[in-house]
């Protein structure tokens, strides 16, 4: 392969934006690497908030005597760590902080395309964030809706927060999805028209497919919330009736009349669903890539698994009436989102049988990264399964209202991507800070997070069953209806939960004390073939990749290929560069 | 290419990667600000599209009252195609070279444009003073929503107006950023115009 091919740069070289202060470098600034940490760090602080809320709850819930909180309370909490950690933790985390640090440095461009604009969407989601928290300081404290903030009782007298709070979460999430839609703009025509030569779409790491299949899904999906929050604000604040049926208060007739709080549903859902595979897609992307390097082996079945990326995102916009079950639609309108429901699992599972069969005789190295993807795929599997029960209308309607859903919706949206996250987070630490983080620390927290998470959900599956119902603050007299051993396993779920709860805070010890005292990371530790460990500097600097940007001449996958010395060619090495191992005269032709 | 094409390619095998080699990165030779435009005009049709499907939705109840329809909104729809084809003109004389015709067709656009939303305030007042209010009815209340929402997607375009006009003062006859700049606003001019046909259609027909 002669250098004389490599393809002329139709991309002219465009002038970084330079800071010329310590302000625009390091707090406004426009350097996408610097902006995912913005966007991770705010995402943590404000997820930690969530989490913390969940330990008052399952305090409450474990032991009610002690009445740790009030029954207003609980609603605000459980509302409040439901729409953190779906919109303002995993959205964030996934598009916005992983997607601006590995984007231009996978596909091997200098930062997004519109860096501006970039660094106004992390201040825009700053703002997002700060009007939510500030919700908990208003009077009548922040909205107890439930994360679904269904009309009509989320504007009603009685519901916690309706005075002010249910006000600032919708004008956040309006916020929130303003500068997602410009963040968003700039993941995906980065990945269209900034890649450096020879970077195909075909040849992009299937962690990159993820973030742009999500990010499109999300440009899409987020009007719908957009939509139905502006119209809440209205039926809010200027007493319209989009979403208002007539109603009666303490016996007086509202002034509301004639509103569908069902069009709600439907526009929050048609969000809602794929907001799912919003948080799934760059999590199933981030776990192939991971599971490929750590097992030393090429993904099995790319193109599916590009395919089932796609066929999932396609999918996600037909299917979400199955929230809304329970709401007295008409059952052939059941049947169908029953079947497309089902339909979807099929794409979903042939990726897992992908990951099973790229580690199936491959070289696995059980590092942490590669410990969370294992767990990763049990957990989503599992949670995938409860799935398919709930997807049927028959058996979804009994187990609606029960821990069961609690227990299902944490398995598959709430642990198996948290575990990618954190397995990521293992993966490029080196990349971000250039030090390791500790393996001690790192073993004590996947162990702690992974059987502690079991601990906690696997028994909810019982206490659906059984029927226990959720959103109840204490089981009061309806304890009565259930075994002693409901309010037993309450208490255990509470310890586990605590426990899991204590691992992350030795996590978040781990990732600040590493940054300052951790082993230094050799050049790419992992031995990865994609661009973003191929920068001449280790963490990547300003403008990622020296004077000349890489070139590439392979897809992301060659690990282990036969006749090469080492077990992965980068991305950027011609096939003439290639050391050959002894023996051998061309790269994937047998021994002569 | 096509995206089935695309998504059927093998790039392990070593024919597509001598295909491969030759790519320029780029999916498409537009230049970004053009991507960009389509890509928030297709965002922002979207959650047109989903308003008016709510707008649809909710018309079907029996508490739906008709709209009455001011004659003012028959002349502010001739305002808004008046602009949108003034800057159609712009982008022809800029063609011809015409820099000083093409600048005077785009103060036409956005006073016309100025006019319109004048217009469309003035149609909020003449409701309001027949006592329809946006607490009235949810017809109502979607006619100012929707006309509320048209006018800023029509601010935000004077916006990059205003910087096309001080480019026109400025830029070189031939700077091709100013003639993009020019077409880029025509375009979403014309988005606009379109959105404003429909949702008026959706209007009359209530």
């Amino acid at each position: 392969m002669s250098e004389s091919i490599i393809p002329e740069s139709e991309l002219e070289e465009v002038e970084l934006y330079h800071p010329k202060s310590w302000w625009t470098e390091k707090v406004f600034s426009q350097d996408a690497k610097l902006i995912a940490i913005q966007y991770g760090l705010t995402a943590f602080a404000i997820g930690f908030v969530a989490l913390v809320l969940s330990w008052f709850m399952r305090i409450q819930i474990a032991f009610p005597e002690m009445a740790i909180i009030s029954e207003g309370t609980y609603y605000q909490f459980i509302t409040m760590h439901g729409m953190i950690m779906v919109v303002y933790l995993l959205t964030a985390l996934f598009l916005g902080a992983f997607g601006n640090y590995l984007i231009p440095l996978m596909v091997g461009a200098r930062d997004m395309v519109f860096p501006y604009l970039n660094m106004v969407s992390y201040w825009t989601y700053l703002v997002a964030v700060l009007v939510l928290f500030v919700s908990f300081f208003t009077p009548g404290g922040p909205t107890g809706a439930g994360w679904t903030l269904y009309p009509p009782q989320a504007i009603l007298g009685g519901t916690p927060g309706q005075e002010t709070g249910i006000v600032l979460m919708l004008v956040s999430l309006c916020i929130f999805i303003v500068g997602f839609t410009m963040g968003g703009l700039n993941y995906v025509i980065t990945v269209l028209q900034a890649r450096t030569r020879g970077m195909t779409l075909m040849r992009m790491p299937l962690t990159v497919w993820g973030i742009f299949t999500a990010t499109v899904l999300a440009l899409f999906a987020f009007p719908a919330l957009f939509v139905s929050a502006v119209m809440m604000l209205f039926d809010k604040l200027l007493m319209t009736s989009f979403f208002m049926p007539a109603l009666v208060e303490f016996g007086e007739n509202l002034s509301y009349g004639g509103g569908s709080p069902i069009l709600f549903q439907h526009l929050f859902w048609f969000f809602g669903h794929p907001e799912v595979y919003i948080v799934a897609l760059p999590a199933f992307g981030i776990v192939s890539d991971l599971i490929s390097i750590h097992a030393r082996k090429n993904i099995f079945g790319f193109r599916m698994m590009v395919w089932a990326i796609v066929g999932i995102g396609a999918l996600s916009f037909i299917v979400w009436a199955h929230h809304m079950y329970v709401s007295g639609m008409n059952p052939y309108f059941g049947f169908f989102f029953a079947t497309t429901t089902l339909i979807i699992a099929v794409p979903t599972a042939l990726k897992v049988y992908n990951w099973i069969l790229t580690l199936w005789k491959g070289n696995i190295h059980l590092t942490i990264p590669m410990l969370f993807c294992l767990g990763f795929i049990v957990t989503f599997l599992n949670g995938g399964l409860t799935g398919l029960f709930l997807g049927n209308v028959i058996v979804d309607v009994p187990l609606s209202d029960t821990y069961f859903v609690v227990a299902h919706f944490h398995m598959v949206m709430g642990i198996a991507p948290v575990l990618v996250i954190l397995g990521a987070i293992y993966h490029w630490y080196p990349l971000i800070t250039g030090k390791m983080l500790h393996d001690g620390m790192g073993r004590f927290h996947f162990w702690i997070t992974f059987v502690g998470s079991y601990l906690i959900y696997f028994p909810m599956h019982y206490l659906g069953f059984i029927g226990v119902p959720r959103r109840y603050y204490e089981m009061g007299q309806t304890e009565a209806l259930y075994t002693s051993s409901a309010a037993d396993l309450n208490v255990f779920i509470t310890i586990a939960a605590l426990a899991v709860g204590f691992a992350q805070l030795v996590f978040i010890y781990n990732v600040f004390w590493s940054a300052k005292n951790g082993k230094v990371a050799e050049k790419n530790p992992w031995k990865s073939t994609s661009l973003e460990w191929q920068t001449p500097e280790q963490p990547p600097i300003h403008g990622n990749f020296g004077k000349e940007l890489p070139v590439v001449y392979r897809w992301a996958y060659d690990y282990s290929v036969p006749g090469a010395e080492d077990d992965f060619i980068p991305q950027d090495v011609p096939n003439e560069k290639v050391k050959l191992a002894e023996g051998y005269k061309e790269l994937g032709v047998e021994k002569t | 290419m096509s995206i089935f094409s695309i998504l059927s390619q093998k790039p392990w095998t070593s024919d597509q990667a001598k295909i491969d080699d030759k790519h320029s990165g780029k999916s498409s030779s537009m230049p970004l600000p053009r991507v960009a435009l389509y890509v928030s005009m297709i965002v922002m049709g979207v959650l047109f599209t989903l308003f008016s499907v709510a707008y649809i939705g909710r018309m079907a109840y029996g508490d739906w009252r008709v709209l009455p329809e001011p004659p003012l909104l028959w002349f502010n729809s001739l305002v808004i195609l008046m602009s949108s084809f003034a800057f159609h003109k712009a982008t022809l004389s800029l063609k011809e070279n015409n820099n000083r015709r093409t600048r005077e067709y785009l103060f036409l656009a956005g006073a016309l444009t100025l006019g319109f939303i004048t217009g469309q305030l003035f149609v909020w007042r003449e409701l309001v003073s027949f006592g329809y209010f946006v607490s009235t009815n949810p017809s109502y209340a979607f006619f100012y929503l929707l006309t509320a929402l048209h006018i800023l997607h029509l601010l935000g375009g004077l916006i990059a107006w205003l910087f096309v006009v001080y480019k026109s003062f400025t830029a070189e006859d031939e700077s091709s950023n100013f003639r993009l700049s020019v077409n880029l606003c025509a375009i979403y001019w014309h988005f606009l115009l379109i959105v404003w046909l429909i949702l008026f259609t959706m209007l009359l027909l209530t």
